[in-house]
């Protein structure tokens, strides 16, 4: 199936569809509107420092603004009843209140959340990405700008990062997979993969079934948006490595079990194409990186990359026994925040560093709940025990988790896994097209 | 302001329906359309006729232990009956253009309001037509289908590996011995004595 659709690249934000500088500094603002002409009027102003995906990619293309809101934010701005009720229900509902589907249980759980998520506070939130501080900080100023003189409160701020080594908190080189997006003329990083079509992760465009997924109404609302899911995850790098060492006799196979619980080693070479040892040159290359699947290449039964490693839970590929992995994808737009450990430290220092992740979408619930529940914290899927999780990724359960590694003639089968990473707060956006924004803007009820 | 809707969204279950261990059951039951329940019965025969294309659709999903439809009411009325390892919706979507969609829309397309299986608004409609159990407990809560399919194969191995002359002489050779005195290999022999 192709899309015969052409995109509007000049009504979807940048953010959505542009690759990022890399690498790049940023700082996520969340914004409270005491009144809905307070909302509108940040909106208007804030409007002018939005790109389209239609602008060429060149020298400013480097500075990057995004604007999304939350349904309380939506409800604020005086968006009709008709409208609101519109949306889908896990994105009414708000992050907090899927705990139980997300597994944010235990250190995880909501109550434990950093203020204000998981309040009804969060109303507008403005992404900022530049490749270096200064074009940052003069946008950034741009955008706290916008709010003066108007009954907005800046409630929550982060900044964020992609370092020059291209590697998140645990040591691995991050960002390498992306879809490719039918009609974007983005492309992905997987020949192998046909492109899914523009309605998984764009509203008012035809998924994988051929239909238009679920939008929200007015058409000018709905039309273009993504739904996007932000996730503050903060990762204990201490406890990772602590593990690694008691659980391998050399520093040999320490990267060699990381490697296994991730499927990539830290230059990003993935195990499916270098199974034995780091490959730099490979885990460097983008146009090798991703370009592989499990089942056609020979690894059904992940004697390279085990099934329970964090990047084939992520996206199992060909690799799945039941379910289409299809419907089940998501475009990341994560970044890293807080300082790295020191190579070689075991103990932690105390810092606040891991990584703010974000995923788009247009389906919540299909899409990232489902990889969320089904692929991260439980392996039915892979017809594993219910205590076998993403040996990475997976927060909340500290109860130990279970990961197997096949290899002949028996696996290796690790028990007791603590969880290395803790959901810190996070919720549910709506990120306008362009029109929608102005439409917004203009409100009048 | 708020609007009605969020509160009924919060108070309405997600999904209705019990679960024991890691099974759930969704039973609906249906109005058929008038005149209908032979062009059903029909479509019913074609499913028997073919049932290992039915299996096939089974095992496609993945979650599905059992399904089961009857006619009853005097031809009125339609049950679909079944139990899903998580809850019978998380996998649907996967399924819009597969078999199993085909013949659910084969058979709900006799069934009064069925919007159609790859219609957005099907989850609710289905929703709006289950009646969740007052009772529902089964003998294996904590195995899923994908792990009774491995369970299986574990067992085949394993009966296949006692027939072998080869393995009476391991277990009667004194190098072994070590082995066979840990308790998790006396619960295999325990496992190989009938």
């Amino acid at each position: 199936m192709t899309s015969t659709t052409v995109l509007e690249f000049n009504d979807v934000q940048a953010g959505v569809l542009r690759p990022r500088p890399s690498p790049y500094v940023g700082t996520y603002l969340l914004f409270t509107v005491s009144s809905p002409q307070d909302g509108r009027a940040l909106l208007a102003r804030t409007l002018p420092m939005i790109r389209s995906a239609a602008e060429p990619v060149g020298q400013d293309a480097e500075l990057t603004v995004s604007v999304a809101l939350t349904f309380q934010g939506l409800k604020a701005l005086g968006v009709p009843a008709a409208s609101l009720d519109s949306f889908a229900p896990e994105f009414v509902q708000g992050m907090a209140a899927r705990a139980a589907e997300l597994y944010d249980v235990g250190a995880s759980a909501p109550r434990q959340w950093e203020q204000p998520f998981g309040s009804t506070e969060i109303h507008v939130g403005v992404l900022a990405v530049a490749a270096e501080r200064g074009g940052l900080d003069e946008v950034l100023a741009q955008a706290l700008a916008a709010q003066s003189g108007l009954g907005v409160s800046l409630v929550f701020r982060q900044d964020c990062h992609m370092l020059p080594t291209k590697k998140e908190a645990f040591g691995f080189a991050d960002g390498l997979s992306q879809p490719a997006i039918d009609g974007s003329g983005v492309p992905g990083t997987n020949t192998r993969e046909k492109p899914i079509m523009p309605g998984e992760f764009l509203l008012g465009y035809p998924d994988e079934t051929g239909d238009l997924p679920p939008m929200p109404s007015p058409e000018v609302l709905g039309r273009n948006g993504s739904y996007v899911v932000v996730r503050k995850v903060y990762q204990d790098v201490a406890a990772f490595r602590r593990y690694l060492r008691q659980n391998s006799t050399d520093l040999a196979g320490e990267e060699r079990l990381g490697a296994k619980m991730m499927g990539r080693w830290p230059s990003g070479a993935p195990l499916a194409l270098a199974p034995d040892r780091e490959d730099a040159a490979l885990g460097a290359d983008p146009a090798r990186n991703d370009d592989f699947l499990y089942d056609a290449d020979g690894d059904a039964r992940g004697f390279r990359t085990p099934p329970g490693s964090h990047i084939r839970r992520m996206n199992p590929r060909d690799g799945l026994d039941f379910g289409d992995v299809r419907r089940h994808r998501l475009l990341r737009r994560s970044t890293s925040y807080g300082p790295p450990l020191p190579e070689g430290v075991l103990d932690d220092d105390g810092a606040d560093r891991g990584t703010v992740f974000v995923f788009i979408c247009a389906d919540i619930k299909r899409q990232f709940e489902f990889v969320q529940s089904q692929w991260m914290n439980t392996s039915t899927f892979l017809g594993g025990s219910g205590t076998e999780r993403d040996p990475i990724g997976a927060a909340g359960q500290d109860d130990g988790g279970e990961f197997t590694i096949p290899q002949k003639p028996v696996r290796r089968r690790l028990r007791g896994l603590p969880a290395f990473v803790v959901t810190r707060g996070g919720e549910y956006f709506y990120m306008p097209g362009l029109r929608a924004l102005q439409w917004l803007a203009d409100l009048d009820t | 302001m708020t609007t009605g809707t969020e509160a009924n969204r919060s108070a309405q279950p997600e999904r209705p329906g019990m679960t024991d261990g890691v099974a759930s059951e969704f039973t609906v039951f249906c109005k058929i359309k008038q005149g209908h329940a032979d062009a059903l019965r029909e479509v019913f025969a074609l499913m028997r006729d073919q049932s290992q294309l039915s299996r096939d659709a089974l095992r496609e999903v993945g979650t599905l232990h059992y399904a089961r439809h009857v006619i009853f009411d005097n031809d009125t009325r339609l049950m679909f009956a079944s139990e899903f390892d998580g809850s019978w919706d998380t996998y649907i979507d996967d399924f819009a253009t597969t078999s199993i969609a085909k013949n659910f829309d084969m058979v709900f397309r006799h069934t009064e309001g069925f919007p159609g299986i790859t219609d957005p608004n099907v989850k609710d409609w289905f929703v709006s037509q289950q009646e969740p159990a007052l009772v529902f407990s089964g003998s294996y809560p904590d195995l899923t289908v994908s792990q009774i399919w491995k369970d299986q194969r574990v067992n085949e191995s394993f009966q296949a590996v006692l027939d072998t002359p080869e393995f009476q002489a391991a277990l009667d050779n004194p190098a072994n011995a070590a082995l066979l005195a840990t308790p998790a290999f006396q619960e295999l022999l325990d496992v190989a004595a009938s």
